[in-house]
């Protein structure tokens, strides 16, 4: 093969196969509520739909504090796992994501899309609506012990 | 044609790779788990997508993914092994840096696009001859709230999370929009 075709191919390579390189990020505003990922994804808790807003409130707040990580799901359904916010990398069980937890914002940063999935780093919120989906009037509490029943 | 066979080639050596040879994990019963035996090093996903890269991988402040050694795919890391709303970052820092397997479930679900996010479960540095399970957290927990000694479990006991519920109720709504639903929840 000759030695400029050579070079042609190990330098695509590298392009095609070496995603690792930090990338620039994309600036983004977007709308959307901060979520605990692994009870969303994992289908553990049942539908997705029942471990967002008020039913889920209490359980979003055990894995924000237990370091489960946090992602914003936009209302076009993409989901954004939260590295940093408002300056903050403290998101393994931090303060802010977890005074944040089932709170629909309007959040400005950066976007980095790797391997099928987007990461966020928030640089500010703009707006706090706090909690705008009320699924405890369909779901009740998601599970249902993380809302003890009142002694009598 | 030669040459993009070539790149073919060397470009996606993972799309054949089956994960799960190998692997112990044990079946958590979700619907879109797969088990997962592989060598990755760890990474610290800020510093590895932005440039921001403390020497410590942020010192237990962040949240910590594996560069999946065979095709340097960045897996990132949602839960540990413990069945208690933990996740996997403490278990994952003291290999910052370094190169480990990790045997555990990863999730794949094409109908919502989603793949390369990791329930972790055991983890050695590679030429290691014993795993170490991913039960980290709670360890951690006790060990930064030695008061608390109580029986429940670590998510009924934390202050800050209690501080949480006794501001904003179990739903996050208010007092007195807490007070109505959980009535009739129970009724």
């Amino acid at each position: 093969m000759p030695r400029p075709a050579l070079r042609w191919i190990a330098a695509a390579a590298v392009l095609f196969a070496s995603p690792a390189l930090a990338a620039e990020g994309e600036r983004i505003t977007v709308k959307g509520e901060l979520i605990d990922t692994w009870c969303y994804y994992s289908g553990v808790m049942g539908s997705p739909e029942s471990t967002l807003g008020s039913a889920h409130h209490t359980c979003a707040l055990w894995c924000s504090a237990g370091g489960v990580p946090v992602g914003l799901l936009a209302e076009d359904g993409q989901v954004y796992m939260v590295l940093k916010i408002e300056g903050s990398d403290d998101v393994n069980g931090g303060d802010t994501l977890l005074t944040l937890a089932s709170d629909t914002i309007t959040a400005d940063g950066l976007v980095y899309r790797r391997d099928g999935l987007n990461y966020i780093v928030v640089e500010k919120v703009v707006s706090n609506e706090g909690i705008t989906k009320l699924t405890h009037e369909e779901y009740g509490a998601v599970p249902d012990f993380s809302v003890p029943e009142p002694k009598k | 044609m030669k040459v993009l066979f070539a790149l073919a080639l060397v470009a996606t050596p993972a799309l054949s790779q089956d994960f799960s040879v190998g692997s112990q994990a044990e079946s958590w019963n979700l619907y879109a788990e797969s088990p997962a035996l592989f060598e990755a090093k760890v990474v610290d996903p800020l510093c590895d997508l932005t440039g921001d890269c403390p020497a410590d991988c942020g010192a237990g402040n962040r949240q910590l993914a594996l560069l999946r050694a065979v095709d340097q795919v960045l897996v990132y890391a949602l839960k540990n092994g413990q069945p208690v709303f933990t996740g996997s970052a403490n278990d994952l820092l003291p290999y910052c840096g370094k190169v480990v397997e990790v045997d555990g479930l990863v999730l794949i679900d094409p109908d919502i696009g989603l793949k390369n996010v990791f329930l972790i479960q055991k983890i050695r540095e590679k030429g290691a001859a014993d795993w170490v399970k991913a039960n980290r957290w709670t360890k951690d927990w006790k060990a930064a709230n030695p008061t608390l000694t109580g029986k429940d479990p670590w998510f009924r006991q934390d202050p800050r999370v209690k501080a949480e519920i006794a501001k904003n109720g179990y739903f996050g709504l208010g007092l007195e929009i807490d007070a109505a639903a959980i009535k009739a929840l129970f009724q």
